[in-house]
Parts: structure tokens; C-alpha cells; sequence
């Protein structure tokens, strides 16, 4: 009958096993933080990807309205209208109506918000549409308060040629500081 | 004799065609115009538009981006319509978020339309659309019309005909702005 007696290891292979146990157990949080690291550089690169995919969508955006804006409003017979507020004390706008050539095209209502919006220097693009070449007319009709808060509707008239580029007109509320009324005068550019 | 049958055929088949696109052709175009107007469905973007409430002030549905949107077609001679208005007055000051109510009178007579305001002491604007444009515009075919819109200004949830409740209301609301 054999017993088998149980080899202890050598001394000298204890204590490699040891310190190699060591090592690890003081390794492992680097080893997890290098982990978490790389983790949150995939993160980040994933954040910026997203990033880039939004702005390469949005200029995608402004690029395709900029293209139907070409097709449907051609330079060759493109109009387009835009009105602006300089001081503006003695008229507070309400509507305007515009008419070309005999017949409605727009008829806008100012909420507060717009009001105070061209007040700060803002210019509202109250038209865009296509004409042909040649002469044609304008009519703004203005409704409002005017001073000492009464009703107040204006009309001012424009002719204007239309040529073969892009036609720009605006419409332009002043103060008459000397009649202490308002103004509304046109302006064109080419 | 073989070639006059293929001829045949082929001018048979031409004619087909042109039949077909023909009949497209006229069905889009009978059938333009009443998708053109109508009214619009859960999913679609609410249209804007600005009308005069009955306090003369300008407001414009655009403005309300942001808030979740009760808007209710009414008219002074639709009975329903009262309680149309009242379930919506009521959801939206229910509410401690942002949630709003409009209500666009059809009437043509803007003192109508007042009286009934004042009768059921409506907190909320109501804005008269005389002329009907924005009507129109939402192919308003039965009275009363609520639409839910939601903060991007897309309609979530449509009731026609009959007045919604305001518990069904709030919890709609509840779903879009919780």
C-alpha cells in the first residue's frame, strides 16, 4: 500500500506565484481603466460622427432648399418683396395687402411678436413669385394705428420694369419727424 | 399573315397604354384637388395661419411652437360646439405645463361670436375667422373640429363632429407632454 504524500512546491516557485498573483490583482483596475477609457474614446468618436452626420444634414438641407428655390423662382423671372421698420413711433402695423397687377397676392397679419421682431431690424420676405418681363405695378395697402391711436390704412404704388434678372423691392415704414406721421416709401434693387 | 397578327397585336397593346395613363392622368387630376384640401391628418404638419382673436390682437398658430395645441372649430349656431370649447378650457387649465387652447369661430358676425365667448366665460383665445380661409384650409366639414396638435406643430389626434371629452383630452395631452 502507497501513500502519496503531497509535494509542497519549492520555495522559490511560491514566491514567483505569488508575485505574479500580485501583479495581476494590482494590474486589474489600470487594466479596467484602460477599458473605460478606450470605451469613452468610442463614445466620443461615435458623438462626433453623429455630429457631423447632423451638420452634413442640415447644409443637405439648405442646400436642397436653395436648389428648389432656383427651380421655382428662376433669377430670370424671380420678384420678390420684403418689408423693414425704421423707428416706426407714429404707425403700428397690423396688415399689409399686396396687390401686383390688379390681383391679391399676399395679405399678412402681424402678431406682436413680428411687429417687435422688424422693430429690432429684422426684414420679412412678404413675397416671392415669378413675372415676366416688362412693366408692372405694385400696390401695398398699409393697416394700422397710426398717431394718437387712430386707424389708419395707407396705400403707396410702385411701377417698376421687370427685366431678365432677379427683381427685389422693399417696402419701407419711416417716421416723418417734421409732419409727425409715418412714411412708406419703396426702394428697388436689381 | 403572321406578321399582320403581330402588328396587330402590337398596335392593340400601344392602344392599352395609352389608355392607361390616359385614365391615370385624369384620375390625378380629379383627384388632386381634394387631397390638395384636405384636412389635415394625424402625422401632417398643422398649417399656419394668423387670424384676429375677438380682442382685435393678431395670433398666429405658428407662435404656439413649443406648446402642445388645442384647437377647436366652432360656431355660434352649433350646439355641440359649446361643449367642445368647454372640454378644452378645461384640459388645458388642468395643466401646470405648457398647453394651450385656441378656438377659431367660423362666424361671420364677430358680436356672435363674442356673446358665446362671454356665455361660457372661455379664458382662452378665440380668434374669428370670417372669412372662412382657415376653414378652408383645414377642410372643416363638421362642426365642431378639435385637433390636437403637438410642440413641433404636428397634429397628434383629430375629433370631428362631436364634442371630445375633456377627461380624454387630458390624457392625450398627458401622453404628448408628460
Amino acid at each position: 500500500m502507497t501513500t502519496t504524500v503531497p509535494r509542497r512546491l519549492p520555495r522559490r516557485a511560491r514566491q514567483l506565484l505569488a508575485a505574479s498573483a500580485l501583479l495581476i490583482l494590482c494590474a486589474a483596475p489600470f487594466g479596467t481603466r484602460a477599458d473605460a477609457t478606450e470605451a469613452a474614446a468610442g463614445l466620443r468618436t461615435v458623438d462626433q460622427d453623429v455630429q457631423a452626420l447632423k451638420k452634413e444634414l442640415v447644409d443637405l438641407n439648405r442646400d436642397l432648399f436653395r436648389l428648389e428655390e432656383e427651380l421655382l423662382y428662376p433669377a430670370s423671372t424671380q420678384v420678390a418683396v420684403f418689408l423693414s421698420v425704421n423707428v416706426g413711433t407714429f404707425f403700428a402695423l397690423d396688415s399689409v395687402q399686396l396687390e401686383l397687377d390688379g390681383k391679391e397676392v399676399t395679405n399678412y397679419l402681424y402678431t406682436e411678436r413680428e411687429v417687435a421682431a422688424l422693430h429690432r431690424g429684422g426684414v420679412q420676405k412678404l413675397y416671392l413669385g415669378n413675372l415676366k418681363a416688362g412693366e408692372h405695378e405694385l400696390v401695398a395697402v398699409f393697416t394700422g394705428k397710426g398717431p394718437h391711436d387712430r386707424d389708419y390704412r395707407r396705400g403707396t404704388t410702385v411701377k417698376f420694369d421687370k427685366t431678365i434678372g432677379a427683381k427685389y423691392v422693399e417696402l419701407r415704414i419711416t417716421d416723418r419727424d417734421s409732419a409727425l406721421q409715418p412714411e412708406f416709401d419703396v426702394r428697388q434693387w436689381e | 399573315m403572321v406578321s399582320s397578327d403581330h402588328a396587330e397585336r402590337a398596335r392593340l397593346k400601344a392602344l392599352a397604354h395609352t389608355t392607361a395613363l390616359a385614365v391615370a392622368a385624369l384620375a390625378g387630376a380629379l383627384c388632386f384637388p381634394l387631397l390638395a384640401h384636405a384636412a389635415p391628418a394625424p402625422g401632417a404638419a398643422a398649417p399656419d395661419f394668423a387670424l384676429k382673436d375677438l380682442s382685435g390682437r393678431n395670433q398666429r398658430l405658428s407662435e404656439f411652437r413649443g406648446d402642445v395645441v388645442v384647437l377647436t372649430f366652432w360656431a355660434s349656431y352649433c350646439g355641440p360646439c359649446r361643449n367642445a370649447l368647454q372640454s378644452a378650457g378645461a384640459a388645458v387649465a388642468d395643466r401646470e405645463g405648457p398647453a394651450v387652447a385656441l378656438g377659431v369661430s367660423l362666424d361671420r358676425d364677430a358680436d356672435r361670436a363674442a356673446s358665446v365667448v362671454g356665455s361660457l366665460g372661455l379664458r382662452f383665445p378665440s380668434l374669428l375667422d370670417a372669412g372662412q380661409s382657415v376653414g378652408r384650409l383645414y377642410d372643416v366639414q363638421h362642426l365642431p373640429l378639435t385637433l390636437l396638435i403637438d410642440r413641433e406643430g404636428t397634429v397628434r389626434q383629430t375629433w370631428a363632429r362631436e364634442p371630445v371629452p375633456a377627461e380624454v383630452l387630458i390624457r392625450h395631452i398627458r401622453e404628448l407632454d408628460p
